[in-house]
């Protein structure tokens, strides 16, 4: 059967406007649309809080500015943001060359088994190097997690996105195989959690009265290394030359191979280190519940943050803002925990849609 | 509701205050703020159904010297901590932690504020200002075990378990020593779903118990009546925890483990007013009217009827314990001795399964 | 034994439908030449919005159009920022599947926890008690049968109807059907409309037939092994459908398994359908010639329309 074709289409001038291309990304749309975002989806949220019975203003104090007016407030925010950070600049880099890590949670999970386990083992250890130690064990367990998934794409093409999916939920039956029977606390009334590590195992606090602990100093760090990536090696510099480059954005030279593992690799290794952050941070044992979704959330903030090292850092911190004003809220505004998920919804896809005019201006035609 | 912006948070701030008021010493007049905070929604049956039945107890019994604030569906983990924590500074006089997983960050949230009472359901943590409570489900697991163990025709008892902690286990070893005092055959396996909440699932694993020749369901934990509507379809015999289920399973509820709070609840915030907390652990079973075994089925004969209502009534008045040996575990190891029963303690860490379950505990 | 084999048989095709439904729409979107991970928030939509009209006295079959009908609008939004803002296809899926899953939990608040009377199953008399394939065959709920008749239709939509050739084609090379001048972008919007309208019926199927409830958290993950069957099924709509098979299959089996009480840990038996998955993607996707015969050319990325 030949393929149909129509009949010739005249084609139509429509006065008014027309979307032209940009020759290179704008710098006041760089800007311009992250604010923009943001003001789309106060707006939203508001016809939101409005449609559910609430005083819109009442309610965003309750979301956005509440947490920011105390010191433990702040502090929450902070301890949000560091995985978000951690995890989305890890991300970011496969993301830029067309890698998808979906299954961020399970390699974060695997992270925090492998420090947990190491601090379990060592529980008499006091020195110095135990911390390290577990950092290192821990970022090696995420990446070789996500390694599975980059050997089975180069091997066998296996959808990367479906592999780091499948694997995460697996990694969730392996940490509750471990607390339940060979991690588990034998002092602990057979509950299945491990025994509490002790303090040469756990970050030290950073800021007084907050939750807030040096793992905060990863994700900075983090970000320094993805920006020196992307600043001063080829690849790196090529890529912001030519803007978010779209389909063949791979890492022009590097084998398409070489791209997959790095992508993979760092994305793992990111989200293995954050998941040693909350194991040896706010947490302080191996449990069941270790990551409120910290994984798929650095998703969002790695494409808020337009998959760029700099700007995923206030994409981090807005994320953090809506997560810890959804549960302050939740007490002081009686909102419910859907609102937290809505509003990020509503966040990227704002942002995704302003985004089209820094890659396009709109054209007045005759 | 308020047109000048400057408004909402002064008014916010009022209120604040005035939620505050309860914290001063002394005044009789002031209402007392009590937190609640569920894992889970408070539907129409469940866990958290029966926290909230409590909560409104208290609101009946007390009236207008208690003023709550109550959060649902609040997940385990260190996010829960942000919530009890708004709740510290909003000015809770009292917060419930309505499930294990919150211990660890309400213990450390009762060290910053000594002034603010918790009470935490389960778990083995306690304070000055933290005490926790638990049901003792294994009396009603073994009164309606037996009423099992006297339906059941195959003599294989199906159970769908979410995990194996100790309270479970307990629960488990409890229904099926129960069936097995009145029906030496009987056997019980387990499906374990790994999850807290998987109704599709739940109701898969009843499916599977049963075409693998279960005819009495024990759903255990499950804040849905997905697996109590499975087996009234399927016309097998189930029974229930929490909540009485029988206007989901008319014909083939064979009993349903009714937990009650109300008393436990209204005393603990009765001793808050009267500032005579206890940190303490309260472990409520039949005699103390916290649980108890309600819409036992019609289709038992007067005989079994009466056998299982006489043990209701003995262990209601201690003269019968559950747990009282010779007992047998899985691998033929005796637990309790003859004559001897598990005290506390043993029962809360459990983690054998009795001789007659057929499936080993996931590690 | 063969009452194990007749649950097996009858949960699996039980199970498949609410994955088929959405299957068969991501499979003519990704023909289409767009990747819509967002199914999870579409089917979470499609089903509060069913159960939501059924719990208020509504009829099951308005019910089923409404899921549809919310699913389908849902991806209207993923349609306009895919095809109009010109946005990544994978972070607009993802931004519309977060926004359907709020969406959804905050429909569904009143809702939580409560049940309603599933669609009844037929009963074909002695054909229904048959041993083993009775269940399966003659006594499931009419949604078993319209999933696997929507598999029948979809596959001749794309392999036997003209229609269905345009989709392939402007999935295949979206330049060259512009330049005979087909309308890449109303074509695509239809086949992501159809996509969100199966999606949401899929998730109504879930609530009205499969588990007659409604809780946060109920689709539990099934729109990614959605987007797992498509790639499976490497895009022919007969594959997903073994492939959809299989997954429910493993799923059920290890539920009988651990009735029988074999001494393997419970939470290995949980993670079993996804290591199956992973396994049998890989054997599928080996062949890198097979795979580019039936994965859409430019599945993704986003086709600038000519001025």
């Amino acid at each position: 059967m030949t393929i149909p074709v129509p009949a010739p289409v005249l084609m139509r001038r429509r006065p008014g406007y027309r979307l032209v291309a940009r020759i290179a990304p704008s710098r006041a749309a760089a800007l311009l649309v992250p604010c923009a975002a943001i003001v789309l989806t106060l707006l939203g949220g508001a016809v939101l809080f409005a449609l559910l019975g609430q005083a819109p203003l009442a309610a965003f104090h309750a979301f956005f500015v509440e947490p920011l007016t105390t010191r433990y407030g702040i502090g929450e925010v902070l301890l949000k943001t560091g995985p978000l950070l951690l995890i989305a600049q890890g991300l970011a880099i496969g993301f830029r060359a067309q890698v998808w890590n979906i299954g961020a949670e399970g390699q974060l999970l695997l992270g925090a088994i492998a420090a947990g386990a190491v601090a379990l083992l060592l529980a008499d250890v006091e020195a110095f190097w135990l911390l390290p130690l577990m950092m290192l064990a821990g970022t090696v367990a995420g990446a070789a997690w996500a390694g599975i998934a980059a050997w089975l794409r180069v091997r066998f093409q296996a959808s990367e996105i479906i592999v780091t999916f499948m694997l995460s939920s697996v990694a969730l039956q392996l940490l509750y195989y471990l607390v339940s029977g060979p991690l588990r606390d034998p002092m602990g009334m057979s509950f299945p959690q491990s025994a509490l590590l002790h303090d040469a195992a756990l970050f030290a606090p950073l800021l007084e009265g907050t939750r807030v602990n040096t793992s905060l100093l990863l994700a900075f760090g983090a970000t320094a290394i993805a920006w020196l990536f992307m600043q001063k090696s080829l690849s790196g510099y090529r890529l912001q030359v030519g803007g978010l480059a779209p389909a063949a954005a791979r890492y022009a030279g590097f084998a398409e191979r070489r791209a997959v593992w790095i992508g993979l690799l760092a994305g793992g290794a990111a989200a293995g280190l954050a998941g040693v952050g909350e194991v040896a941070g706010p947490l302080g044992l191996l449990q069941r519940s270790i990551s409120p979704g910290y994984g798929f959330a650095a998703i969002i903030v790695a494409f808020l943050g337009g998959l760029n090292p700099l700007g995923i850092v206030p994409a981090a911190f807005v994320m953090a803002l809506i997560y810890v004003g959804g549960d302050m809220a939740m007490v002081s505004a009686g909102l419910s925990n859907a609102m937290t998920t809505l509003l990020q919804g509503l966040l990227l896809v704002s942002y995704l849609a302003c985004s089209l005019f820094s890659g396009h201006r709109l054209v007045r035609t005759a | 509701m308020f047109k000048n912006p400057l408004l909402a948070p002064l008014a916010g701030a009022l209120l604040g205050t005035a939620a505050l008021g309860g914290a001063a010493p002394a005044a009789a007049a002031d209402p007392i703020t009590i937190g609640y905070v569920y894992p889970s929604p408070a539907g129409d049956v469940g866990w958290a159904r029966e926290l909230d039945n409590g909560r409104q107890a208290v609101e009946e019994a007390l009236g207008d010297r208690v003023t709550s604030v109550v959060v649902e569906n609040v997940p385990e983990g260190p996010d829960a901590a942000r919530v009890m924590n708004q709740l510290a500074t909003q000015g809770a006089d009292l917060i419930m932690l309505g499930s294990f997983g919150y211990m660890n960050d309400g213990i450390k949230l009762a060290r910053r504020y000594p002034d603010i009472d918790f009470i935490h359901a389960s778990g083995y943590q306690l304070a000055d200002n933290f005490a926790n409570f638990q049901t003792r489900n294994y009396e009603s697991a073994y009164a309606a075990g037996q009423a099992a163990g006297f339906v059941t025709e195959s003599d294989d008892i199906g159970m769908v378990a979410a995990y194996a902690i100790p309270e479970i286990v307990g629960l488990i070893n409890a229904f099926t020593l129960g069936a097995r005092s009145v029906n030496p055959d009987a056997t019980s396996r387990v499906v374990w779903l790994n999850s807290w909440f998987n109704p599709s699932k739940a109701q898969e694993s009843a499916r599977s118990l049963i075409s693998q020749g279960s005819d009495v369901i024990f759903s255990i934990y499950q804040d849905t009546p997905s697996v109590v509507t499975v087996a009234e379809e399927e016309g097998v015999y189930v029974v229930n925890t929490s909540s009485d289920m029988k206007a989901y399973a008319p014909e083939h509820l064979l009993a349903s483990m009714q937990i009650d709070w109300s008393d436990y609840f209204v005393a603990k915030v009765q001793s808050v007013i009267d500032d005579t907390f206890e940190g303490d652990a309260f472990y409520g079973g039949m005699a103390d009217g916290a649980v108890s075994v309600e819409s036992l089925s019609e289709d038992l004969s007067d005989e079994q009827r009466a056998t299982v209502e006489a043990t209701i009534a003995a262990i209601a008045d201690a003269s019968v314990h559950p747990f009282t040996g010779p007992i047998v575990d899985q691998s033929g190891e005796t637990r309790v001795a003859e004559g001897e029963t598990l005290d506390d303690a043993a029962i809360m860490s459990m983690d054998w399964l009795v001789d007659g379950v057929q499936t080993r505990l996931p590690n | 034994m063969t009452e194990s084999l007749a649950f097996l048989l009858a949960g699996t095709l039980a199970a498949a439908t609410p994955l088929l439904f959405a299957a068969m729409g991501e499979v003519v979107v990704e023909k289409s030449g767009v990747l819509n991970l967002g199914i999870e928030g579409m089917m979470a939509t499609g089903a509060v919005t069913g159960f939501v009209i059924v719990a208020q006295g509504g009829a099951p079959g308005t019910a089923l159009a409404a899921g549809a009908l919310a699913g389908a609008l849902l991806s209207c939004v993923f349609g306009a920022l895919v095809l109009v803002f010109l946005a990544h296809q994978v972070a607009a899926g993802l931004a519309v599947g977060i926004l359907g899953l709020g969406a959804s939990v905050q429909i569904g608040k009143a809702f939580e926890g409560r049940t309603i009377a599933p669609i009844p199953r037929i009963d074909l008399g002695p054909l229904s008690e048959l041993p083993v394939i009775g269940r399966a065959l003659f006594g499931q709920t009419p949604m078993v049968y319209a999933a696997l008749v929507s598999v029948l239709l979809v596959w001749w939509f794309l392999n036997r109807s003209r229609a269905g050739l345009v989709v392939r084609a402007v999935g295949e090379s979206p330049s060259a059907a512009d330049a005979i001048g087909y309308p890449v972008a109303w074509i695509r919007f239809a086949a992501i409309c159809f996509g969100g309208a199966m999606a949401g019926l899929g998730g109504a199927s879930l609530t009205l037939a499969y588990t007659p409830l409604w809780a946060d958290g109920l689709i539990a993950g099934r729109g990614w092994i959605v987007v797992a069957l498509v790639v499976f099924g490497a895009w022919r709509p007969g594959r997903i459908l073994l492939g959809a098979w299989l997954f429910g299959a493993v799923s059920l089996l290890e539920l009988t398994l651990q009735g029988i009480g074999l001494a393997i840990p419970s939470q290995l038996l949980s993670a079993l359908p996804y290591l199956v998955t992973i396994a049998v993607l890989a054997i599928i996707s080996r062949d890198p010639r097979r795979l580019r015969l039936d994965q859409p050319v430019s599945l993704g990325r986003t086709h600038v329309p000519r001025a």
